[in-house]
């Protein structure tokens, strides 16, 4: 198992694009794709987009994820990315 | 209300809100989207395989109708604002919904539509719980899924599609998808009980020129699918069981109106300027924010774009378009708009529409932070924006109007923020056109102020949709408060006319848009008040082309000004009665003319 701490870099936090998007990339793998809130009051499987939506991570909110199977590492690195790239939005710079 | 016996029973009328002009003769298609009845069913243990089977087989159909609503809206609206249906799509394959609906199916031995209610009504309470405004509201993208599963078990595809020539939507309320979903080659109208002016389903029907009046309060419960049915978008009037009287009357004004959408059409490419019949020029530019509605610019032959509502950039629930999509998207309107040039309305937004980025939601949202008060706030917001449009500008003819101004003071700060920008690029090396700076006229102490605000701005945009709202302190979605709504109220024409003389003053052109000058009625007193440009939606402008070309400025400049000195609003709407009565009664048949208030 591999696990990474992600932060939400996002305006609108994990809403239903954002959500989207990491849904269709945990899904792309094998391994099982988790997301635990920092404070530890919601978990999430990663490849479901109701799950995922009920996290309520918005910006700022920091995640456990973790990555369980076969193809672990490759999951990990994809995720890490997309939450890397504030998912693809470029208007993920702080609020003034 | 009348009533007028006929073969069908009482003619019946309804008065609510038109948010999308057009007058339609048809037959009622009663459409349900609120709570669906679904009972529970308990299954002989042999049962429950070939009911999870159907479930599937449910999930399946409706992800193939899910598709190709996606696309439709793709093509429609852009891909930007498509993509709700793409969240739709994995909610529809998402293992917890599923798993739970089957799981409640075996348990239970429950009826596949029942597990599915218990499973959408367990989701939802867990989303109520949610701080955070936006992500409670995918609440209704849960309901929207559950119903669309619901319609699917039934093994029918949704009401919407089964529409005959002359269907009129009638509703509750619609939501966005089933909106998306609407047949428009066969759709005519859509009524419904629900909705104020700016709802989604307002705004979309309106761009895609499908007639639409809001707020009818009980029609949708008092109609029946094939009842013939009046809407009449012009004034806000439903008839339910028309009187052949009715009928006629109506089917002559569409036909007529059919005959000058036609006539206008087919002179798209006519030039030389519209003038009344003593001369005077009148130019009509188009209202934009939908690419749909690109086509109808040039088909009715707008004179460039007077207002593009760059909100509408922002997707679906409020992401902010980049610097390169926006770019993108004013060059695009700028090719559209060609010599006559665009003018592009900053974002007019509130902060509701980011999902909680100013915190919590504000009591009355009308007066709090918005537009340009918004843009200020957020000024990397404002900074993209001014970069997009001014990098924009090197395709074409460009102006940039602030929204919402209060006074010089909101001028000068986002004027110093543009300039800012423009340096910038300039120092970047990139072309830039001439970007003009207008206001927005649209609240009470920017009217008082215009000569001061004039000196400083490159033009003026009359908002009167705003401006009757702040003026009047009438909430315009407000069905309690319709009555109040009166943009012929003497103090509204004060305030056109004050705000036009301090244009002209300081030698700056003035632009009316907003609802008043798409109809042909209130175009005749604004053109009377002194306004030479005013911008509509472009299916709008055959009709307020028509009406510029048979009347004379001199009559329309004196009926304005005897509607200035009446006394009140009841007052200036007898006068036009009157006044167009006599001087133009082949233009304005009666029903065109502001309807008598009667107590009720």
């Amino acid at each position: 198992m591999v696990e990474h701490w992600v932060e939400i870099t996002n305006r609108l936090g994990l809403h239903a694009r954002a959500a989207a998007l990491l849904v269709r990339t945990a899904s792309a793998y094998q391994s099982a794709v988790r997301l635990e809130r920092e404070d530890r009051t919601a978990s999430a499987d990663a490849k479901s987009i109701l799950s995922v939506l009920m996290l309520a991570a918005s910006r700022g909110t920091k995640l456990l994820a973790t990555a369980e199977g076969a193809d672990e590492d490759q999951a990990m690195t994809a995720l890490c990315e997309l939450f890397a790239s504030g998912f693809g939005e470029k208007e993920s710079e702080p609020a003034s | 209300m009348s009533r007028r016996r006929n073969s069908q029973g009482l003619e019946e009328c309804w008065r609510g809100r038109a948010v999308s002009e057009g007058v339609v003769v048809g037959r009622v298609l009663r459409v349900f989207n609120g709570a669906r009845q679904v009972y529970r069913a308990t299954l002989d243990e042999r049962d429950v395989e070939r009911e999870t089977r159907r479930f599937r087989a449910a999930i399946r159909l409706a992800r193939r109708q899910l598709l190709a609503v996606k696309a439709r809206a793709e093509k429609k609206l852009g891909a930007e604002h498509a993509y709700i249906f793409d969240a739709h799509l994995l909610m529809l394959e998402d293992r917890k919904l599923l798993g739970d609906v089957e799981t409640f199916i075996r348990e239970e031995h429950s009826n596949a539509e029942w597990a599915v209610k218990v499973a959408a009504d367990r989701l939802l309470a867990v989303y109520d719980e949610i701080k955070d405004d936006y992500l409670r509201e995918r609440g209704s993208d849960i309901e929207d899924v559950t119903q669309r599963i619901l319609v699917a078990l039934g093994g029918g595809r949704p009401h919407l599609r089964q529409l005959t020539e002359d269907a009129v939507i009638v509703a509750e309320d619609l939501l966005p998808s089933a909106v998306a979903e609407l047949d428009l080659e066969h759709a005519r109208a859509i009524a419904t009980d629900a909705g104020g002016w700016t709802s989604h389903t307002a705004i979309i029907a309106r761009s895609l020129g499908i007639p639409a009046i809001v707020g009818l309060r009980d029609l949708h419960r008092r109609a029946r699918t094939g009842d013939r049915i009046v809407v009449d978008a012009q004034q806000g009037f439903v008839f339910l069981h028309p009187s052949q009287a009715t009928v006629e009357h109506y089917k002559s004004l569409t036909a007529s109106a059919a005959a000058t959408v036609h006539e206008t059409a087919t002179e798209g490419g006519r030039s030389g300027p519209l003038r009344t019949l003593d001369g005077k020029e009148i130019t009509l530019r188009a209202n934009v924010e939908l690419p749909a509605e690109y086509e109808d610019v040039r088909r009715f032959g707008a004179r460039g774009i007077g207002l593009y509502r760059s909100e509408f950039l922002l997707s679906h629930k409020g992401t902010m378009p980049s610097e390169e999509e926006q770019l993108k998207a004013y060059e695009e309107v700028a090719a559209l708009a060609g010599e006559d040039g665009a003018n592009i309305r900053l974002f007019d937004l509130g902060g509701e529409k980011f999902g909680g980025a100013t915190g919590d939601a504000e009591r009355n949202p009308a007066l709090g932070l918005r537009a340009i008060r918004f843009s200020l706030r957020q000024e990397d917001v404002l900074r993209t924006q001014a970069r997009a449009i001014l990098r924009a500008s090197a395709k074409g003819k460009l102006d940039i109007v602030l929204p919402m101004i209060s006074d010089l003071t909101d001028v000068r700060r986002a004027r110093r923020i543009i300039n800012d920008e423009r340096a910038r690029l300039e120092r970047e090396g990139k072309v830039i056109g001439t970007v003009g700076i207008g206001a927005m006229i649209e609240v009470p102490s920017a009217v008082m102020s215009a000569d001061k605000v004039a000196r400083e701005v490159d033009f003026f945009s009359l908002g009167t949709n705003d401006l009757v709202q702040y003026l009047l302190a009438v909430d315009r979605a407000n069905e309690e408060v319709a009555d109040w709504f009166r943009s012929l109220h003497p103090a509204v024409l004060q305030s056109i006319e004050r705000t036009l003389d301090a244009a002209r003053k300081a030698f700056i052109p003035a632009l009316v848009c907003g609802e008043m000058a798409g109809t042909p009625a209130y175009a005749v007193i604004l053109i009377g008040l002194g306004a030479t440009q005013l911008s509509m939606a472009a299916t709008s402008i055959p009709r307020v082309r028509r009406v510029v070309e048979g009347i004379k400025f001199a009559d329309a400049q004196q009926i304005a000004r005897e509607c200035l000195e009446c006394e009140a609003a009841d007052d200036v709407e007898e006068m036009v009665r009157v006044r167009f009565a006599e001087l133009w009664p082949h233009l304005f048949p009666p029903k065109s003319l502001p309807a008598p208030r009667v107590e009720e």
